[in-house]
């Protein structure tokens, strides 16, 4: 069962399309959503939440039409957007009263949990909390009114590796619960290294690899040899491939096959920021 | 949308205390002078103006956007600043009123019809003003109708001055009273009728947004 479905979905704009986009979220799952800044992963997920009007494509969030059933399946959904959202003037509490007329599962003791596990001060206003913290704050409110689903754009960029690595054990947690799920975008691809199960990679717009990231960890990697070497291989051996002034750097498909081949290959394993940066500055 | 409202006015409290001073400040002023219609009558603009401080706070924290992740509908967005315009411009009638009793407790002449009458004038005027501007706001940006803020108000007082210019008689009060009368409803209803197609033509823009 898919928390998240997305078919077909097309946008254009003047300088900018969104082409055919379609992946899946499933329940229970992580899924990371990589793209270069203007690939169109913000774009995508303003799509899923109905804040910009498609061309066509259907969206379903935990079964429901998000267009038709918008107020309802927002109840369901977690949303931390890059940057803070709230005025400056505000405190938690003035946070805590608003959301509970917003949201009907509005969770006074969850919030005030997160806001002593996040250390965040009651008695200030967002205006004195450091970048950090209105981070944590956004998250700490995203998740308090029993979502199903967080939709987090960019929500652990600005954030220093320890917090960070503080949040991403709150997203582990939330999604023990098999019914949940997370798409979240990020360029900081070393944090969906740690926890995505899915990889969805999105380039000028179109979906470029959807993948599970196990499959592709192991599966892919980087084969590091002369020009010479480079020309026995197969079109159909290799994704894409970097020349620097050691060599050739290839990213390959199945590594293992490979290896069986030229039993004296140097292959390496790869990351997802590797990948990244092969699809979009590899050549063919 | 209770929340939406709310949050608004906790964002005015701090604005809400500045004008506090200022009135208590200008009260000191004027009542003495025995100008307490021209301070009534800034009183309900001032609060009017609000509406438009909210919409310039939301715009800084680019709260919209977030606001339509919430389970709330673009409609209730709208709604909610015209229901905020109302509440505002309300109070400050309300504190008109109390200024204008207080003045003329002062000056002991007691309230006279002309103060009354210059606050629902004013009130009106409030309401138009707010009709004006929130749809130029939702179309234009806050940045962009900052400049038609200006040009809104200063359209009718020039031809408020245009007119003193001419000479055209203003309607007195004692030997006219049933064409003031008239006049008076006229602008009540005309500036509803505003007040109600503002609130259509915004939640027409506003639904086609993109954010």
């Amino acid at each position: 069962m898919n928390a998240i479905e997305i078919k077909n979905l097309n946008k254009n704009y003047h300088d900018f399309q969104l082409k055919n986009v379609s992946f899946n979220v499933p329940k229970g799952s992580i899924v990371g959503f990589i793209g270069e800044n203007g690939a169109g992963k913000t774009t995508t997920l303003k799509a899923i939440l109905n804040l910009i009007n498609r061309d066509n494509g259907i969206i379903e969030i935990l079964g429901m039409d998000n267009t038709k059933e918008e107020k309802k399946t927002k109840e369901d959904i977690g949303v931390v957007l890059d940057g803070c959202n709230f005025h400056d003037s505000l405190k938690t509490g003035d946070i805590s009263k608003m959301m509970a007329s917003i949201y009907k599962n509005w969770n006074l003791s969850a919030f005030q949990r997160y806001l002593k596990k996040f250390e965040l001060p009651e008695n200030k206003t967002v205006k004195e909390y450091s970048r950090g913290m209105k981070m944590k704050l956004q998250i700490a409110v995203a998740l308090s009114h029993d979502p199903k689903v967080l939709i987090l754009d960019e929500a652990t960029s600005g954030l220093d590796p320890i917090v960070r690595e503080e949040m991403l054990d709150v997203f582990m947690e939330f999604i023990q619960d098999e019914e949940h799920a997370i798409l979240i975008s990020s360029h900081i691809t070393s944090d969906l290294d740690k926890i995505a199960d899915y990889i969805v990679f999105i380039h000028q717009g179109e979906i470029l690899l959807n993948e599970e990231k196990e499959t592709l960890l192991e599966g892919m990697g980087i084969l590091k040899c002369s020009e010479d070497d480079f020309r026995k291989l197969d079109k159909e051996e290799y994704i894409r491939y970097r020349k620097n002034q050691f060599g050739f750097e290839v990213l390959i498909n199945d590594k293992l096959a490979l290896k069986k081949k030229y039993k004296e290959a140097i292959v390496d394993g790869v990351t997802i920021e590797e990948i990244m940066l092969f699809y979009v500055r590899g050549e063919r | 949308m209770k929340g939406l409202i709310l949050k608004d006015l906790i964002n005015l409290k701090k604005s809400m205390k500045t004008l506090g001073i200022m009135l208590i400040a200008f009260a000191v002023l004027y009542i003495p002078m025995g100008n307490e219609s021209f301070l009534s009558g800034m009183v309900v603009l001032m609060f009017a103006m609000m509406v438009i401080t909210t919409m310039s706070y939301d715009d800084m924290a680019k709260w919209d956007t977030y606001a339509l992740t919430m389970p709330i509908s673009r409609k209730e967005v709208v709604l909610s600043k015209y229901l905020l315009l109302l509440m505002l411009d309300l109070t400050g009638v309300v504190l008109a009123l109390v200024l204008a009793f207080v003045g003329s407790f002062f000056t002991g002449t007691g309230i006279t019809v002309e103060t009354l009458m210059s606050i629902f004038i004013v009130l009106m005027i409030a309401v138009i003003f707010g009709s004006v501007l929130i749809p130029m706001i939702y179309k234009f940006g806050t940045e962009k109708a900052r400049l038609m803020i200006i040009l809104c108000a200063a359209v009718p007082t020039a031809v408020v001055l245009g007119l003193a210019q001419l000479n055209i008689p203003f309607p007195a009060i004692d030997n006219e009273e049933t064409v003031f009368g008239i006049i008076m409803i006229a602008m009540a209803l005309i500036s509803l009728v505003i007040f109600f197609a503002s609130y259509f033509i915004s939640v027409k823009i506003y639904q086609k947004k993109e954010f």
